[in-house]
């Protein structure tokens, strides 16, 4: 079986904890600084007064004047979901996150360990506590996993058998699928609302009239593909963090702040000369929220003139000044994977070469060896850097 | 796609085919909803490290646009696959 667990509104319940009395009252997850003025999740007294997530601000205070809004702690959420996933793979649940507060885990593995599916699902929910109202679908296929955790109530596991599969999804909205807004308005507009009537249509049908999009949410409302759950590889625990006597907005300090981290976090000795691939830095705003963007390097690199490089120009995104910041190298590689030379540049090694080239040349015929010439290596498309010439003297 | 003949012709009044070094070559790409490669050659992706877009030439007749992903394979294999948005078809290609 396939468990999928999902926690509803987790960046609004990460950022709560500051302030836990907004819970009992109407308040939403106020809009990124820099986006569209829409709400994030919303508390079930905001629900209540008709405020729903995804409103446009304005919108949303006309229609619950006393609307609290919670700033954004992305940093905070970030933490809390980490916290979350360990507490599953410590109970011994291979776990694969697909998104803040929306994880899959197999229960195959487990269930001899806890006695059976339900105990091992309820072992789940118990790991991950209750101040998350967190609620458990499990299925034989991920879609239908993810159906059946929409539907659960907070703290409840809901099964479903293959057999039941296609009465179970038949009434559930067309919301579950992963489609773009207007693609729903498409399925309305045709009288499609709900999951049972998308897959009643003719696939070729729906293939032809909503694209590829369209065909996928029709394989989905009919169950979806076997596809397995991978657990992922647990990150690194390595981080160093800098907390300023008072908030800095100043962009150069803040670079100079950050080349500090570089070097501290690259020097401290759980890292054991291991190169690192992804990086995250993330930062208290002196307006009370938190910020935070991940990186993952090209190549794996414990250089840190590059990580600072590559990491600089996000400082520049920071939407106020900044009361503390933090890198965390969030996942490590061994220091392994860099071609070497495979010949040495020595003459006798040279000269062994040529008369390599002139053997396969010998057997091969003519413009089997090439040379790799330059013609445009500035060029973005990567084929029109260099070309292969015959190399036939 | 890969333009090889214009090159190749080019250079033909010196008597030598050339080719072009990295050419793409089309590849079978399973994407998810958003576009992501999910299995790569018939092998599942374990990890997306990078994505990336690339466009260029939009002042010819033959414009580049390309939305790259480099992604470690289950087999540990690293490679860079795209989506060409003019042909529609994914390939992979070295040297990215």
């Amino acid at each position: 079986m396939i468990a999928c667990l999902a926690i509803p509104g987790l960046e609004l319940k990460a950022a709560l904890q500051r302030t836990p009395t907004l819970a009992l009252r109407p308040a939403a997850l106020a809009p990124e600084p820099q986006g569209e003025p829409l709400l994030g999740p919303v508390t079930a007294a905001a629900e209540a007064a008709g405020v729903r997530p995804g409103m446009r601000l304005g919108e949303a205070l006309a229609t619950c004047p006393s609307l609290a809004l919670v700033e954004p702690d992305a940093a905070g959420a970030e933490r809390a979901w980490e916290e979350i996933v360990r507490a599953l793979e410590d109970a011994g649940f291979a776990v694969e996150p697909a998104s803040l507060g929306v994880a899959y885990f197999e229960t195959r593995g487990v269930e001899r360990l806890y006695g059976g599916l339900e105990p091992a699902l309820r072992r789940a929910l118990a790991a991950v506590g209750t101040e998350w109202d967190a609620r458990i679908g499990a299925a034989g296929r991920r879609f239908a996993a993810l159906a059946a955790a929409s539907v659960a109530r907070p703290g409840q596991v809901v099964v479903v058998a293959d057999e039941e599969l296609p009465q179970f999804l038949a009434p559930l909205p067309l919301t579950l699928l992963p489609l773009e807004r207007g693609r729903y308005e498409e399925l309305e507009a045709l009288g499609v609302r709900k999951l049972g009537q998308l897959a009643g249509l003719p696939g070729g049908a729906v293939a032809e009239r909503l694209g590829p999009d369209g065909r996928r949410a029709w394989d989905l409302a009919r169950g979806g593909a076997a596809a397995r759950v991978r657990g992922r590889r647990p990150p690194a625990l390595v981080a160093a963090s800098l907390e300023f006597p008072e908030a800095v907005g100043n962009e150069l300090t803040l670079r100079r702040a950050l080349a500090g981290l570089v070097e501290s976090a690259l020097a401290q000795p759980e890292r054991r000369d291991r190169f690192i691939r992804k990086v995250a830095l993330a930062a208290r705003l002196e307006s009370g929220g938190s910020w935070r963007r991940t990186l993952t390097l090209r190549e794996p690199s414990a250089d840190p003139e590059r990580i600072r490089v590559a990491l600089a120009p996000r400082l520049a995104e920071l939407p106020a000044p900044v009361g503390e910041l933090r890198l965390e190298l969030v996942e490590l590689t061994e220091p392994t994977g860099h071609q070497l030379e495979l010949l040495a540049a020595g003459a006798e090694d040279r000269s062994r070469l040529r008369d390599g080239l002139r053997q396969v040349r010998a057997s091969t015929g003519s413009g089997s060896v090439c040379t790799v010439v330059e013609v445009a290596p500035w060029s973005r498309v990567p084929e029109s850097r260099a070309l292969l010439v015959p190399k036939d003297e | 796609m890969v333009t090889r003949s214009r090159i190749a012709g080019s250079a033909g009044a010196e008597g030598r085919v050339v080719a072009r070094f990295n050419a793409p070559r089309a590849a079978r790409v399973e994407a998810d909803a958003n576009g992501r490669p999910l299995d790569v050659n018939h092998r599942a992706v374990a990890l997306l490290r990078e994505e990336w877009r690339v466009v260029d030439r939009w002042w010819t007749e033959d414009p580049v646009v390309r939305g790259y992903f480099e992604v470690v394979l289950e087999s540990g294999e690293n490679t860079v696959v795209f989506h060409d948005g003019a042909s529609g078809g994914w390939y992979t290609q070295r040297g990215a």
